[in-house]
């Protein structure tokens, strides 16, 4: 648990060993989980399709609640795979972090500004390209410059501001709560038996509270995204 | 590989990974879990809809065919009585027919009796007519033929006179 990660450069990039250990893991869990789960689809579900359904219904009802039906079903699914991918990505680090030689190896991907920096920049990237496409170039130009043309510099500052809360939030929370949970255990271990024993219950508390904080940060994240891009689409 | 002291510094590198391993993955959940899934879900929706639809046009089908039946039944009804009526109607017809012709077959049979008795009488009276004039003519035969005494004039009149008593009783 925590230390340095391992990181290479490959083509003036730098790649972070943990990160894709971490992401691989987390999207082949994704997508054993809900391949198990829509398997012997019925008309009249059961079992996992069910647990799907309910997944569906939960994700769908967070976009409806911004926009149209017609809107909504056009980002139903992007709501659907995000929130399950950053539920799961924020309860990985809880249950299992992997270090090997003082390096990590596994642990929360969404713990890395990078990582959440880069769905905050795929959302907003698509609340742009959705306003280009619902309201027309004009459209979309037009926004930045209302309600006038000296709003322009508050406007674009909101659009950073918005990419970084977006992607820092969710990163801050998550990180916290796995800094604090190696915090824990590292007072468990040290000095002896009486730390593990005072330390136990605290620990198993922080980990029940940081499943509660990764469900609702994936939530929050989800609905920012439906919000931001609903304000792209129809316009503040 | 190298091992890097400092792990917070920007790895681009991630960015991209992350960009592309999520569109995979993207792209193999929506083609294994959320298409299967959302359709039988649309399907779903379609067929409860139908199936309200249809309940509908069911149970207005259900109504209208109720009230054909009911005007169908009031109609037989209103058949039977008149069936009923017209056989009591034929019945009371017929009984009186019947009851008119025995009456007339008892009269013509009760005067085509008072006919035939009167003939037999008229028979019997001519018979009786016959008879009385045939003796007469016996009788006066008898007297031409035979030269009669007294005595046998006598005997004659006896023998005659205890016919006719014969004769009466």
């Amino acid at each position: 648990m925590g230390g340095d990660a391992y990181t290479f450069n490959l083509g003036g990039l730098t790649f972070n060993i943990t990160n894709m250990l971490s992401g691989l893991l987390i999207m082949l869990i994704v997508f054993f989980f809900l391949f198990g789960l829509s398997r012997h689809i019925q008309m009249k579900p059961k079992g996992g399709q069910n647990v799907m359904e309910w997944i569906i219904d939960f994700t769908n009802s967070i976009v409806r609640a911004q926009m149209s039906q017609e809107v909504a079903s056009v980002y139903s699914f992007f709501a659907f795979i995000l929130f399950v991918f950053l539920f799961i990505a924020n309860q990985l680090g809880l249950i299992l972090q992997v270090g090997w030689n003082g390096h990590e190896l596994i642990k929360s991907s969404t713990a890395d500004p990078i990582v959440t920096l880069t769905f905050s920049f795929v959302v907003l990237t698509l609340s742009h390209y959705s306003g280009v496409m619902f309201k027309g170039l004009k459209g979309y130009l037009s926004e930045l410059v209302s309600p006038n043309a000296l709003m322009l510099p508050v406007n674009l500052i909101e659009e950073c501001s918005n990419f970084l809360t977006l992607g820092l939030r969710i990163f801050g929370n998550i990180y916290a709560g796995e800094l604090l949970l190696g915090l824990v255990g590292k007072l468990a271990f040290s000095h002896g038996w009486p730390t593990i024993i005072v330390a136990l219950p605290i620990e198993m508390i922080w980990q029940g509270f940081s499943v509660f904080i990764g469900a609702i940060q994936a939530y929050v994240f989800v609905t920012l995204t439906t919000v931001y891009i609903s304000r792209k689409v129809y316009g503040d | 590989m190298q091992v890097l002291a400092q792990s917070n510094q920007l790895y681009m590198g991630d960015m991209l990974f992350y960009l592309i391993s999520f569109l995979i993955m993207t792209i193999l959940v929506w083609h294994f879990a959320w298409k299967p899934v959302t359709d039988m879900m649309k399907k779903r929706a379609d067929k409860i809809a139908n199936d309200i639809d249809n309940a509908t046009n069911n149970r207005k089908e259900a109504a209208k065919l109720a009230a054909q039946r009911q005007e169908e039944l009031k109609g037989s009804k209103a058949e039977a009585t008149k069936i009923v009526d017209d056989a009591r109607k034929n019945g009371q017809d017929l009984r009186s027919k019947i009851i008119d012709d025995a009456h007339n077959d008892a009269r013509t049979i009760q005067e085509q009796a008072q006919r035939d008795a009167e003939q037999a009488r008229q028979d019997a009276l001519k018979g009786a007519k016959d008879d009385v004039a045939n003796l007469s003519i016996e009788i006066a035969s008898k007297l031409i033929k035979k030269q009669l005494n007294a005595d046998d004039q006598q005997e004659l009149i006896d023998s005659y006179i205890e016919g006719l008593v014969k004769h009466e009783s």
